[in-house]
């Protein structure tokens, strides 16, 4: 209850001017950028976690709810108490703390403006690839919140590619540090959770994004259109040709007469629809792109297409783009902004059902909306004076929804659920599904007080469930009986083992004799595979290899190469484990690569997380909660891959020199803006000492010819700078890779560690690494800032001082609190060893006590009986 | 005049936020009372009977800056400025007004004379009425904020107002067209005298002839506040002025009298309702106006330059070139659209060369009379600007507007930076080849 005494502790935490009560106080922050209204009783500004903190325990303890507020630009109520509770208002965590180009990665506080941040990255020739249309007053812990997307996510992905990790007030006032720059770190991906989860399960208080270089070069190009569906076709076109544009974004008549008529920029007022298209990269093979895309274009019923020739006409091109919401804005007084999102190739269909919706409930409609992912946003303009048109616009805005989860997308794409989409979650998700998430919330907020009442919607407030119509699920083979099992082995009180080929169930603690095996062998179904739509889903138990065969008759592949078992790990274990080789740094881990998936809980019921559009925001994300979990919250049956078209050239630059100046030239390649797949140093020679023996440097580029033999010929140069030998070229095979013979010979070995931290401390960690168990052999994947070390043998007392005995690696918080630049959150993993060895042993380095006990507490609510036998890991 | 009339225009806002990444108060403070989009939602909830008229509402409606950055950042340009000004006259008859306020409008800036008479007596500690009033009113922070505390007060306030040198009337000009009248700002009158003999020298450069003005204060001080009434009086009573004059254009060298003198016309008919004399009695129509640095950018080929720049950091005393950094009135660039023009009369002067600051047309939280009730505020927005300035490692501070000279003045002393604040007139009228001492 908020009584004066809480007040008075409010006010001796953070100050008298610094609390806000009065009436017009209150009125100020009944609002955010959606149409979501509701009044709370005070409001906080604090200044720095311990504060957070501190209001948290207070409120917590006073039985008051709390709502995190950055600047309150959200547009689905998010940030709006409705339960008459504490805001806690973020408006002063306004500092970049950390900038690290070379090794792709900044720190910042949650109140910096996603432009402030692009703006410091810019001076270091670095930027943050989410650029949501609001960057310049969206705070990146609204980003963060919220999983945002933007213009070039297209190709970089949304926030949660770019989200290394985080500082969080939890409900219990802990401050606690997830993720840091080294990537992947043991345990769940709780940074995974944690985006887009809306300020519902913690608050943030630092970010750690990661940063990459610019981009040499851009040509911006505007397609005009005479009808709608030529512009959706050349869409299409282009991403079925292999071409990822930086951005492809599309306007409808409408709003190009609106942009028009308010700030002319050249759209011709009687087109149908115009798309500015804009590839970036070198500037070798680039034009040649371009070119390409004008002539899919052309070929898909483009009436013209113009190209900027210098800089102020880009800026020109962009004018209308930038515009577009002002310019709608003008046309009446409010506008309602829907976010919901299709399988691109749908569009048409999309945007004809939305034209229908708008006539239907009379009101008008602009559409300017990111075509290269199917994000639809259309404009719904009303006076919100108007009680009729405000329902109206209500209405339109389901129903737009309604028609895109029909046409295969989903509800938001960007926006988030908040408090204004909560009812249509059931469009998208069952019963079962929402509850799995609502456990997720219970585990991290058990009192209900962190931004309550949000996202998951109560069970069917209009009188039944929606129609899902999924495919695959309960119905695709092998999903029943292993739900059968399961269910079995539930009521017989024995445990779990998910087996598959043998490539990860020997992680977990076999500890327990009562282990039932349930195998994902039988799901190799291929339920859904769509070309034009860059996405498969497949079975758990198809192996990955077989899932690249099929890929590659429409020419795509999943871009994992797993350095291990390569041939026959299934696409379950892939998820399971979040296994991924030197080619992460380019295309990311399975947990950026899965779309949706569906999972057997520990009931045996089937769950299903995410979707199968790249741009997704519903719910909390369970898709990167199952992936990395090794088993240990559900059986995984199926998984909606992201695909992406195969490169046509593929070119190794190797260079000889020592370990020393591999490393610098790592260094110079992270920050030139030459995009490479993979950059990895191993030793010349077998059974090599760390210390001076020569090391070769192997980068990988993939891509379109041109543009990679380009690449390859400047990293030639920038190595031999650094110091290497001259380099020699080698064409490699996509789906195998250059490292095959690299990662077999470490594979001799029975044991196999892997150390992450940023690049800048990997001679430091090799360092350590080889002082303590003189490793037989090496392989350093530098572009993640990884060390893989082969070892004979691992006696006890090693792998102790390995793991726990240096500074180094422990990971307590007391040191990682004032550890943001030395070395915070590194980590080591034993990836391969006997099978005896994880029966006695802990296979990773200890994982900070809050975060475990937070795992913990996951495990126990999504799998109370401990049904499924997950090792130490949760 | 009754916020009600204002609805739709306020309805408009659709709480996107843009408005606050512009404002230099929310970048101080972090809460919405300080931010259009909060000012706005208070506005329409007033409308719609949520909330009441009351002393909660003199924060949000009294530390808006007026600097029109929300507006310029908002999709749907919600004129921000001119309703919370209609909702501040609102808010004095609903929940009151000082009388003093009442004193200074009505009694102090109607009249130069008597304002620099109140200006002086305050500085030199003197016990009159008038240095009583002007000392309440915190007058000296006004005009020349941390003057009272300052060594050499005397020395820096003129012993005599600028009009008093220069008496008002025609003064022969070196060109062949234009009979050009000189609006003379409070500021000029008061406190930067040395611009207003550099403005005089140029326009008599540039001009047949020049009248320099028995002006008053141009209104917007009053109009600021929300006192439409004394706003109005003292429009009418220039502009009664002006029809007296025989001159093609009025030039000042405030951008802010500039911009609102521009503006005469609109406010004439937005405040309509809140003058007695109105129904008998059309205000007069507005002249042609320029402010300085438009009508120099015009006609800089026709001038000459005469004394040495004074009073450069000693250090950088002979160093060439000099490094010369702008600020943007918020009058000038937001009101009245100037921008280039200043960057054209900077940009490749000989010995000296331009460097932009970062948020140049930020507002420097000089605002008129702001500092009177929230000092403390507008120190935060200054110091953001001054860190600014101190980028670009300036020797030359040059803008256009008395205000946001007195208020760069004292960022620039409160900062001990080596840089010198002055008008763009000075640096065209004053020689800088070459730099002497003093």
């Amino acid at each position: 209850m908020i009584d004066n005494r809480l007040i008075q502790s409010l006010v001796a935490v953070v100050g008298q001017s610094r609390v806000s009560v009065t009436r017009t106080g209150m009125e100020l922050y009944s609002y955010d950028a959606s149409l979501v209204k509701g009044h709370p009783s005070v409001v906080v500004f604090p200044a720095d976690s311990s504060q957070v903190a501190q209001v948290v325990k207070m409120a917590v303890q006073a039985g008051v709810d709390i709502v995190p507020r950055g600047f309150g630009t959200n547009l689905s109520g998010g940030t709006i108490s409705v339960t008459r509770g504490l805001v806690i208002a973020m408006t002063r965590f306004n500092n970049i703390l950390e900038i690290c180009p070379e090794n792709r990665y900044a720190v910042v506080q949650p109140g910096v403006t996603n432009l402030e941040v692009q703006q410091a990255l810019a001076k270091f020739g670095a930027f943050y690839a989410p650029d949501p249309a609001s960057q310049k007053v969206a705070t990146l812990g609204g980003n963060a919140g919220e999983n945002s997307g933007g213009p070039l996510c297209l190709k970089y992905g949304v926030t949660t590619n770019h989200i290394l990790g985080m500082e969080l007030v939890t409900a219990d006032g802990e401050i606690l540090r997830i993720g840091g720059p080294a990537l992947d770190p043991p345990g769940l991906d709780l940074r995974g959770i944690l985006v887009g989860s809306e300020g519902t399960l913690g608050i943030v208080t630092e970010l750690t994004l990661r940063t990459l270089p610019r981009c040499e070069s851009v040509i911006t190009m505007l397609a005009v259109y005479d009808e709608i569906q030529a512009a959706a076709r050349s869409v299409s076109g282009i991403s079925s040709a292999g071409i990822v544009p930086s951005t492809l974004e599309m306007m409808d008549a409408t709003v190009i007469e609106a942009v028009e008529a308010s700030a002319p920029c050249g759209y011709p007022t009687d087109a149908a629809a115009v798309l500015i298209i804009e590839v970036e990269g070198v500037r070798a093979g680039l034009e040649e792109q371009a070119a390409r895309i004008r002539q899919i274009c052309m070929d898909t019923g483009c009436r013209n297409i113009q190209t900027a020739g210098n800089a102020a006409e880009r800026d020109r091109l962009w004018q209308g783009r930038r515009g577009a919401f002002g310019a709608i804005a003008r046309l009446a007084p409010n506008y309602l902004v829907n976010d919901a999102c299709v399988p691109r190739t749908r569009l048409p269909e999309a945007l004809e059902q939305v034209g229908a919706i708008a006539e239907h409930y009379g009101c008008r409609v602009g559409n300017v909306f990111h075509a290269g992912d199917g994000n639809l946003h259309p404009l719904l303009l009303f006076d919100s004076r108007n009680p009729r048109e405000l329902d109206m616009v209500h209405r339109a805005g389901w129903d737009i929804m309604a028609a895109c989860v029909s046409l295969g997308g989903t509800i938001s794409g960007e926006h988030g659920i908040g408090k204004e989409k909560q009812a249509a979650m059931h469009m998208i998700f069952s019963h079962d599904d929402l509850a799995a998430q609502r456990l997720v919330k219970q585990a991290f907020d058990p009192h209900q007080r962190i931004n309550p009442d949000k996202i998951i919607p109560l069970p069917y407030p209009q009188g039944g469930p929606f129609l899902l119509n999924r495919p695959g699920g309960m119905s695709a083979s092998g999903v029943s009986a292993a739900a059968d099992a399961i269910q079995a082995a539930a009521e017989a009180g024995r445990s779990v083992l998910i087996t598959g080929t043998g490539c990860f169930a020997n992680a977990c603690h076999l500890s327990s004799t009562d282990t039932t095996p349930v195998s994902t062998l039988g799901m190799t179904d291929i339920i859904e595979y769509d070309p034009a739509n860059q996405f498969i889903t497949a079975g758990a138990g198809m192996s990955l290899s077989s899932l690249q065969q099929v890929l590659g008759k429409n020419n795509q592949w999943l871009p994992l190469r797993p350095p291990w078992r390569g041939e026959i790990i299934t696409t379950g274990a892939v998820a399971a484990t979040g296994v991924s080789g030197p080619e992460r740094m380019r295309y990311g881990a399975p947990r950026d690569l899965a779309l949706g998936l569906r999972y057997l809980d520990s009931r045996g019921r089937i769950i299903a997380a995410g979707g199968k559009v790249v741009k997704n925001v519903a719910g909390y994300d369970m898709t990167r909660l199952m992936i990395g979990s090794y088993g240990g919250l559900g059986m995984i049956t199926e998984i909606t891959w992201k695909v992406v078209t195969r490169a046509d050239t593929c070119l190794a630059v190797q260079a000889r020199g020592s370990l020393t100046h591999c490393v610098q030239a790592a260094l110079t390649l992270m920050n030139a803006p030459l995009f490479p797949a993979l950059i990895v140093a191993a030793p010349a020679t077998d059974h090599p000492p760390a210390g001076s023996s020569p090391f070769i440097l192997t980068v990988g580029f993939e891509g379109h010819a041109a543009a990679v033999r380009h690449k390859a010929a400047v990293c030639g140069n920038l190595v031999k700078d650094a110091g290497l030998d001259s380099a020699t070229l080698d064409t490699y095979d996509i789906v195998a890779g250059c490292l095959r013979k690299s990662f077999a010979d470490l594979d001799r070995y029975p044991f196999i560690l892997k150390a992450s931290g940023s690049l800048d401390f990997l001679l430091h960690n090799v360092q350590v690494i080889d002082d303590l168990a003189h490793p037989d052999h090496w392989l350093l994947d530098c572009g993640n800032g990884r060390v893989f070390a082969a070892l004979n043998q691992l006696p006890d007392d090693m792998w102790r001082s390995l793991t726990c005995g240096a500074d180094f690696w422990s990971s307590d918080a007391a040191t990682m609190k004032n550890a943001r630049t030395k070395g915070a959150g590194n980590h080591i993993i034993l990836e391969k060893f006997p099978n005896a060895f994880c029966r006695t042993h802990d296979l990773f380095s200890p994982i900070p006590g809050p975060v475990q006990d937070l795992t913990r507490r996951i495990k126990q609510a999504l799998d109370p009986g401990r049904l499924f036998v997950s090792g130490q890991l949760t | 005049m009754d916020i009600t009339a204002d609805y739709d225009a306020i309805s408009q806002c659709n709480r996107c936020g843009f408005c606050q990444v512009a404002c230099p108060v929310f970048r101080s403070t972090g809460q919405e009372s300080g931010v259009a989009r909060g000012r706005l939602a208070l506005l329409r909830g007033i409308i719609e009977e949520r909330v009441p008229w009351g002393r909660e509402l003199e924060d949000p409606l009294f530390t808006c800056l007026g600097c029109g950055a929300c507006t310029a950042n908002c999709f749907g340009a919600v004129p921000l400025v001119d309703l919370i000004i209609t909702a501040r006259g609102q808010y004095l008859e609903q929940v009151g007004r000082k009388s003093i306020h009442k004193l200074l409008f009505d009694h102090l800036l109607p009249y130069p004379d008597r304002l620099h008479l109140a200006a002086r007596a305050v500085a030199m500690g003197k016990k009159t009425g008038l240095s009583k009033l002007a000392g309440a009113l915190g007058l000296l922070r006004v005009l020349g904020r941390d003057l009272a505390r300052a060594d050499r007060i005397i020395d820096r306030l003129p012993a005599t107002a600028f009009r008093q040198k220069i008496v008002p009337g025609i003064y022969a000009g070196s060109g062949r067209k234009l009979s050009v009248g000189y609006f003379v700002g409070c500021g000029i009158d008061i406190i930067q005298q040395r611009t207003g003999h550099a403005t005089l020298g140029l326009l008599r450069n540039i001009a047949r002839q020049v009248i320099v003005l028995d002006n008053g204060c141009c209104g917007l001080p009053a109009w600021t506040y929300g006192d439409m009434p004394a706003a109005r009086r003292l429009m009418r009573k220039n502009l009664e002025m002006f029809t007296r004059l025989s001159v093609d254009l009025i030039v000042t060298d405030c951008s802010s009298c500039a911009g609102f003198l521009k503006k005469y016309d609109t406010i004439a008919a937005r405040t309509c309702a809140a003058d007695s004399v109105d129904d008998s009695k059309k205000m007069p129509a507005v002249p042609e106006i320029r402010d300085m640095v438009e009508f120099l950018c015009q006609h800089r080929e026709n001038v000459s330059r005469d004394d040495a720049l004074p009073d450069l950091n000693p250090s950088r005393q002979g160093c060439t070139p000099i490094v010369v950094t702008y600020h943007d009135p918020c009058h000038a660039v937001r009101g009245q659209g100037l921008g280039r023009e200043s960057r054209e009369l900077l940009d490749g002067l000989p010995d000296m060369v331009f460097r932009e600051m970062p948020e140049s047309d930020w507002c420097c939280g000089g605002a008129g009379a702001y500092a009177l009730s929230h000092y403390d505020l507008s120190m935060t927005v200054l110091d953001r600007k001054m860190d600014n300035v101190a980028a670009t490692g300036a020797d030359l501070l040059v803008t256009s507007c008395p205000a946001c000279m007195i208020q760069l003045s004292h960022g620039v002393r409160r900062k001990q930076l080596d840089t010198r604040v002055c008008h763009i007139s000075e640096i065209y009228r004053y020689r800088h080849g070459r730099i002497s001492g003093g």
